[in-house]
């Protein structure tokens, strides 16, 4: 809980190159940027730190995005979860939107596609934090 | 070894032939056994029965001169009982006797009629009354007579006493031989006594002495009275092709003295003799002779006898004969007869026989005709014999075989057609399958490659993406850096299309059949399309079957296909042309067909098979996966694309999708890689 006033995002994908693009894309203020290169490392992040949105590359050696989906689902957590991929099949989407990913981004995409899916995802949470605060 | 061969020819002969020459062999031998007999005994019985009758006619002949022996015997004897004649005796007065004695010896026929005295010399003759007193006592008839028996009887009469009876008479007697050929040896050559018929009575004085003897005679030699008597009598004159039938003659010894035997001029063959044969057997022997024999000039029936003296000596023969040559043609006439109605009988049979073994053999001819046919082939063929003997019931049974046979082969046949059909039939389908299999291989290691090079590519196509437009959004002003940033920002892009096209192809997302009108499909994508064709020259026509039934499809994928198909036509006819598009239900009734069939240049039959390749093209533009994707699109819904094509003739892109959706249709999106 470094700043309480940044959103954290985290950003997994087994390639550096695409780690650094996304985040140097988000890159801002008010975002707090972290990255994971694989499912695992991911996961360990996720004990630490309670992101609002993460976004996961799909294919992933060892545990893939569907999988760190699935566990970050599991934990109850209220991170909103954006799948990427290079190889997008509506198999793979309606999964993973069945699991419970906020949406579903195929690569390549514009730096201004990713900041409003983003943003839409923090405006979700924070509607439903809003919501949730408010009643508890 | 000839007979052998002879058998086995006969054994491989027809069995007509067989049958025929068989029966011919037993007919034939029957025929000739009966010819033998037949003749044999035909022969015998008419030789027999004209030897009976010569032998009869033999005897009738002697009966003719022993009647003229006794009547000559009665004339001497009732004349030697003549008052005159005793008168004439006792008195002396022979004179007085001669007219007398003479006018009974021709009144009666007789040669010589001569009276002696009591102690046998000649008181008178009658006719040669200047001839007496000689002494004929030691003449057996004298002697009889003088004993006072009358004596009758034939005698050799010597020349001399020819001579006293008359010259004439010895004249008469005279023969030179004529040499004939059968007869046996003679040291004479000629004849100068005769025979004579003679009978001796005694003149008888009171008490019973004999004053003396009478005694007539009748000389054979040239005499044919007898033997003329004889032929008319016995044969009654009967005559054959000119000659006598019956012939009669007498012989002193072997020599003819009285016949009528003609010779060859026609004369009567008088001084002619007897074959040695006759001549053993008669003079020799003194039996009688029944026989053929060559008489004088032809071959006679003949019969013989001896005729003896009155003292028992054989002086020659009695013969009488019948004409052979009647008997010998009456026998030739039956015998032609008999053979000519065996003949026909032969023949008749022979007709038998070969209608016989005919109707034998023919069924069997049949047979083996209809054997021959089945064993070329035909079983078709039926034998068609009636009745119901072996043969018969041989063909039925043939029949029955051949039917089995045919059913046999018709079946086996059928089968071996229905075989070969099925295996035609799944030979086609295992190369559709295999083809198919081979192209889905393809299609599906391509499309996990695909995948797995636009997840690689897309990586770095995000990077190059994001940082163009970061620096885009950096509002660089410096000349060109922008454009830069422009042109790698949308030729990012580009490449980001390329691998969705490979995506795309190597997805092929799950379908959403609904059931669709395939006219209506065809219609909305040309109407699309139409307004380009029609810039382009292009004419399209539409053929389509109205009464298609509604089929399950993915819409907006089975219209890819054909905005594909109808895309690449236009573009195969760059000059213009015309694309006909038909819709029709498939012949079997199980799917439809779609055929875009256009007028274009044409696809060369090396590039046919890799036509539905990924990134096979022919055209600098293109992914070259407008085919491979329509081909996975109709395979997804297990139809088929089939194309036919010639060179400048244009192409035929049939589709052909089933009515049912089968199992297999996959929804291959691809794995992950």
């Amino acid at each position: 809980m470094t700043n309480p006033a940044k959103k954290r995002i985290l950003v997994v994908d087994d390639e550096a190159t695409v780690c650094r693009s996304i985040r140097q894309a988000l890159l801002c203020e008010e975002y707090e940027i972290d990255i994971a290169m694989s499912g695992e490392e991911a996961l360990r992040m996720a004990e630490n730190k309670d992101y609002e949105v993460m976004v996961v590359d799909l294919m992933m050696p060892g545990l893939s995005g569907l999988d760190l989906l699935r566990s970050i689902k599991a934990k109850n957590s209220s991170a909103r979860i954006i799948m990427v991929t290079g190889y997008p099949t509506m198999k793979n989407t309606l999964r993973a939107m069945q699991i419970g990913a906020f949406d579903f981004l195929p690569k390549p995409f514009l730096p201004s596609d990713l900041r409003k899916i983003v943003a839409k995802a923090l405006a979700a949470r924070d509607e439903e934090k809003g919501e949730s605060g408010a009643s508890g | 070894m000839p007979t052998r061969r002879l058998i086995r020819r006969f054994l491989d002969l027809s069995l007509r032939r067989k049958l025929i020459l068989s029966f011919l062999a037993v007919i034939s031998m029957g025929g000739v056994l009966t010819l033998i007999i037949g003749t044999r005994l035909e022969h015998n019985t008419i030789i027999s029965l004209a030897e009976a009758k010569v032998w009869h006619d033999l005897a009738s002949a002697r009966m003719v001169y022993q009647v003229r022996l006794s009547g000559i015997s009665d004339i001497v004897r009732l004349s030697a009982a003549q008052e005159f004649l005793r008168e004439g005796l006792r008195s002396g007065r022979s004179e007085s006797l001669i007219p007398k004695l003479d006018e009974i010896r021709r009144e009666f026929g007789l040669d010589i009629l001569t009276l002696t005295d009591g102690r046998g010399r000649v008181v008178v003759r009658s006719r040669s009354p200047e001839i007496f007193g000689d002494d004929q006592s030691r003449d057996p008839f004298l002697v009889r007579a003088l004993q006072g028996q009358i004596a009758a009887g034939i005698q050799i009469v010597v020349r001399d006493e020819l001579l006293k009876e008359g010259s004439d008479l010895a004249e008469r007697s005279y023969f030179k031989f004529v040499p004939t050929p059968m007869a046996a040896e003679r040291a004479e050559d000629h004849e100068e006594n005769g025979m004579m018929l003679k009978a001796a009575a005694p003149v008888l004085g009171e008490g019973g002495a004999p004053l003396g003897v009478l005694y007539g005679g009748l000389l054979f030699n040239r005499n044919y009275e007898l033997v003329d008597r004889v032929k008319d009598i016995v044969f009654k004159g009967e005559k054959y092709k000119g000659h006598d039938i019956g012939t009669a003659t007498l012989f002193q010894d072997d020599l003819r003295i009285s016949t009528n035997v003609l010779d060859d001029k026609g004369n009567r063959a008088v001084g002619t003799r007897v074959s040695r044969e006759v001549n053993e057997a008669v003079l020799r022997r003194g039996e009688p002779y029944l026989g053929r024999a060559f008489v004088v000039t032809a071959w006679y029936i003949t019969a013989y006898e001896p005729i003896r003296d009155i003292e028992g000596r054989i002086i020659g023969m009695l013969y009488v004969g019948m004409l052979e040559k009647p008997y010998i043609d009456l026998r030739n006439r039956v015998m032609a007869t008999f053979a000519g109605l065996a003949g026909l009988c032969t023949l008749f049979l022979l007709g038998l026989l070969s209608f016989v073994a005919r109707q034998i053999t023919r069924p069997l001819a049949v047979m083996v005709e209809a054997t021959d046919k089945i064993a070329r082939g035909d079983l078709s063929h039926r034998i068609q014999i009636e009745g119901r003997d072996e043969i018969g019931q041989l063909a039925q049974e043939f029949n029955l075989m051949t039917e089995d046979l045919h059913e046999a082969r018709e079946d086996l046949s059928q089968w071996g057609r229905t075989l070969e059909r099925r295996v035609e039939e799944r030979t086609r389908q295992l190369r559709e399958t295999q083809d198919q299999l081979i192209r889905s291989e393809k299609l599906a290691s391509l499309g996990k490659m695909a995948a797995g090079v636009a997840h690689e590519i897309n990586n770095p196509l995000t990077s190059i993406l994001i940082h163009t437009h970061l620096l885009l959004e950096q509002d660089d002003d410096r000349a060109g850096v922008r454009e830069s940033l422009m042109l790698i920002a949308d030729e990012t892009a580009r490449c980001a299309q390329i691998v969705n096209g490979l995506l795309d192809f190597a997805r092929l997302t799950p379908s959403q059949s609904i059931p669709s009108d395939i006219n209506d499909i065809i219609e909305r994508t040309l109407q699309l399309l139409e307004k380009q064709a029609a810039v382009r020259n292009i004419r399209i026509e539409k053929k389509l079957d109205p009464s298609l039934p509604p089929i399950d499809l993915d819409k907006n994928k089975i219209q890819q296909v054909f905005s594909n198909l109808t895309i690449n036509a236009c573009e195969a006819m760059p000059g213009g042309g015309m694309l006909i598009v038909t819709s029709r239900l498939s012949r079997d009734g199980t799917g439809l067909e779609i055929v875009f069939s256009d007028t274009g240049v044409g696809i060369p039959k090396d590039n046919i098979p890799k036509l539905f390749d990924p990134f096979f093209t022919t055209k600098s533009f293109g992914t070259g996966l407008g085919l491979a994707v329509s081909y996975g699109i109709i395979r997804q819904r297990g139809g088929t694309i089939v194309v036919q094509s010639e060179v400048e003739r244009g192409a035929t892109f049939t589709i052909r999708i089933p009515l049912a959706v089968s199992n297999e249709e996959s929804e291959r999106e691809g794995g992950e890689p």
